[in-house]
């Protein structure tokens, strides 16, 4: 509480990245923001509270105390009347994500024009340091080990956007003088938060993600032989990787970088440094889904003898699979904050924001997975014998408890109401040897009670485990020491393996 | 990574704020009174495996409590929990360790936490804190006991057959002890003679019907903290 206050100006703030970096900055509480929302102010800031109430911030709470204040402009044109009177710096976050040019001239409209508006508001105000986020992707088509350095001279861009991004970048970058910093920083592409999945959109990852869930359903209709021989062509190469980022993770580090004092001009990476392979996000995809049959192919786009399933996949475009990219990797003092042998893209955290992304019908409407009439028309199909004789012997042997090796017990799971039963599964060293519906000869050394609504909540990832025992809704019985061991095991088993339908009983192993 | 600011009915604020760690950084809340502080708590809760986090029952309450009573507290999730970084790199082989043993090398990380903590709140309030832990947290906050001062020791449900808390021996900051008749990790005789050969000055408080998660008992844990920590008050309203 002994740090100097902060007053900061920052566009985008309703953007998908923005709202997770004015979080970022809000953490901090000698920091403040005026965020520029442009009309209907109103309507725009009732979105911006709907954002930050999922990223657990109070807009309310934080205007009321003056943390958050509001100011009225649109880029380029509308920035006259602005009030910058005692802001320190710009976070300029605004942008445009149109690949090709538009009839109102974007990306550039915004992404250039925007940035020179927004430049020239800081010179007259007398600002003297100015943020500005662009895109790891605006080195083009290189490839090596890119440097955390300006590029002077535009390099082979793709498109407009990556063209607009560079030319903001070459603004920014000759504003900075002896008494003005200019600090660009690049995250690469953006994926869904780090602990929830949560994204707003369906763009790079989640674009695959959906198309391969629309060839999961086209699938559904043949045979599980058919299922798992899809005829589908993946351009690309299986070693080639997609740098994505946590939003975040790529928020906090925008946050940081910011918030550290700096006099020199300065580019920053915000990329990942173990990005997951094609072959990677191919195998999480056809677990996910279970399907299967996809090959890699060097036939380039458009494909003129495609089939059924190729039309379909490639129907959502073809522009994530551009970005998995061989021989490309990014100079990053940011990857320096990822704690050793953690990746910021693991199957976990696929998973889980596939998740939201199906629980939110791809980002179309609010996530909520509590809402009790929801509930009850799943718990209706759920069936208890189905999860504890054929969903988990199916599961646990494809699971993390495997390697947990000293695990070895015998386990009563008891589901209380109609729908109820009582089930034994005995596991030896990490393994789930058998499970048997009560009465049974296996003498349990620990029994998990709970009632069928609470069983369907956890089976589909929606409560962890530990909340259900650790408020009391559900009861353990025997070696309570034990079981209280069991419970985070399951938990990671659940996490692993979430029931994604539960009407339909079929579930994403 | 967020930043919640309530004012509660109890004029308590609570802000979540960020740790910065040796390693890594800590999800943290801070609550405090609208009015005057009187003293600065660190609460360490119960084992990440176990439910430990800053929304537990016994954390939350005890935290709030304290706070509308005058004391600035710090709640914090330990690595890998919540929006704090890290945490086990290797989870299948570190919970087999856990399963055979109760413990495992790496909670050693989840200590070193514990004292970033400390570190955080001495930089925002210059007194010495009193260092709360329930459960696991109990023998991260002892891990913690320097030659620093502190005002007092708050330990609820230790696991003393689990952990070592030699370390209590070389702080002599007054200890409060509260535990259950019923709590299924130590029994109630194993705990009252743990406590006889701990060091003074001391105070055992048991408390019945609790077991070890004190679910609906939540508010008697904080009376009785409260009790120990402004004794005056509880005199003066008696």
């Amino acid at each position: 509480m002994n740090h100097k206050p902060i007053d900061i100006l920052l566009t985008g703030a309703s953007g998908f990245l923005g709202h997770y970096i004015l979080a970022e900055l809000l953490v901090h509480p000698h920091v403040r923001c005026r965020v520029l929302l442009r009309n209907p102010v109103a309507e725009n800031l009732a979105r911006l509270e709907r954002l930050l109430i999922d990223v657990g911030v109070n807009l309310p709470a934080m205007m009321a105390n003056k943390r958050v204040t509001v100011v009225q402009g649109e880029l380029p044109n509308s920035l006259g009347s602005l009030d910058v009177d005692g802001v320190d710096l710009i976070i300029h976050s605004a942008g445009n994500t149109a690949f090709n040019a538009t009839g109102s001239g974007e990306p550039s409209r915004t992404n250039v024009d925007g940035t020179r508006a927004m430049l020239s508001l800081a010179t007259n105000a007398g600002i003297r340091r100015f943020v500005y986020v662009s895109t790891a992707y605006v080195c083009g088509e290189q490839v090596g080990h890119l440097p955390e350095a300006f590029y002077p001279t535009m390099p082979p861009v793709r498109n407009n956007y990556e063209r607009s991004k560079w030319e903001a970048e070459a603004l920014v970058w000759n504003w900075s003088t002896s008494t003005r910093t200019a600090t660009i920083c690049r995250p690469s592409i953006l994926f869904g938060d780090s602990q929830t999945g949560r994204a707003t959109t369906a763009k790079g990852l989640h674009l695959v993600a959906k198309a391969t869930e629309i060839l999961a359903r086209a699938a559904n209709d043949g045979s599980e032989a058919h299922r798992h021989h899809i005829p589908l062509r993946i351009l690309g190469r299986s070693d080639a990787t997609c740098n994505v980022v946590p939003v975040d993770w790529a928020a906090r580090q925008i946050a940081t970088i910011t918030l550290t004092s700096t006099t020199e001009p300065s580019v920053h990476h915000i990329t990942n440094p173990d990005p997951p392979t094609h072959q990677e996000v191919k195998e999480w995809l056809e677990k996910y889904f279970d399907i299967a049959g996809g090959q890699f192919s060097d036939a380039s786009w458009p494909l003129r003898d495609s089939n059924h399933y190729e039309d379909l996949f490639y129907s959502l475009g073809n522009i994530c699979l551009d970005y998995f990219r061989n021989g490309l990797t990014f100079e990053s003092q940011c990857s320096a904050n990822i704690p050793a042998g953690k990746r910021l893209i693991d199957q976990e955290a696929f998973f889980q924001s596939i998740s939201y992304a199906q629980a939110t019908n791809w980002f179309r409407s609010p996530y909520k997975m509590n809402k009790a009439d929801d509930l009850e028309q799943r718990s209706d199909a759920f069936s208890s014998k189905w999860y504890f004789e054929s969903f988990l012997p199916r599961v646990v042997p494809r699971s993390a408890i495997t390697r947990v090796s000293e695990l070895t017990t015998i386990v009563r799971y008891t589901i209380t109401g109609p729908e109820g039963g009582s089930w034994i599964c005995r596991f030896d060293s990490g393994q789930l040897k058998e499970t048997q519906a009560a009465p049974s000869a296996l003498k349990p050394e620990f029994e998990f009670r709970l009632s069928h609504e609470d069983l369907v909540e956890i089976a589909a990832g929606r409560k962890p485990m530990q909340d259900i025992f650790l408020s009391g809704c559900a009861e353990i019985l025997g070696n309570v020491e034990q079981a209280m061991k069991m419970v985070p095991i399951i938990g990671a088993l659940l996490k692993e393996f979430p029931v994604t339908d539960v009407e339909n009983s079929a579930v994403k192993c | 990574m967020l930043t919640e600011t309530l004012t509660t009915e109890e004029n308590v604020i609570e802000e979540r704020v960020r740790i910065l760690g040796r390693n890594r950084t800590l999800e943290g809340v801070l609550t405090y009174p609208t009015g005057r502080a009187t003293c600065s708590v660190l609460i360490a809760g119960p084992h990440p495996f176990l439910g430990g986090d800053i929304r537990n029952n016994v954390v939350a309450t005890l935290s709030k409590s304290l706070a509308s009573q005058g004391a600035v507290v710090l709640t914090f999730n330990y690595g890998g929990v919540g929006r704090s970084e890290g945490g086990p790199t290797d989870w299948p082989a570190v919970m087999s360790e856990f399963w055979k043993h109760g413990t495992f090398k790496e909670e050693q990380g989840w200590a070193e936490d514990t004292d970033s903590a400390i570190f955080a709140l001495r930089q925002w309030c210059a007194s010495p804190p009193v260092l709360v832990g329930y459960s696991f947290g109990c023998w991260t906050i002892v891990n913690c006991l320097r030659k620093e001062k502190f005002q007092s020791i708050v330990l609820i449900s230790p696991n003393h057959k689990q952990h070592m808390f030699t370390p209590l021996c070389i702080c002599s900051a007054p200890l409060l002890l509260i535990h259950s008749d019923n709590d299924f990790t130590c029994s109630e005789c194993e705990t009252k003679a743990w406590f006889d050969s701990v060091r003074e000055p001391k105070t055992r408080i048991q408390l019945p019907a609790g077991e070890h998660f004190f679910r609906g008992h939540e508010a008697e844990v904080a009376s009785t903290v409260a009790k120990f920590l402004w004794p005056q008050d509880a005199n003066s309203e008696a």
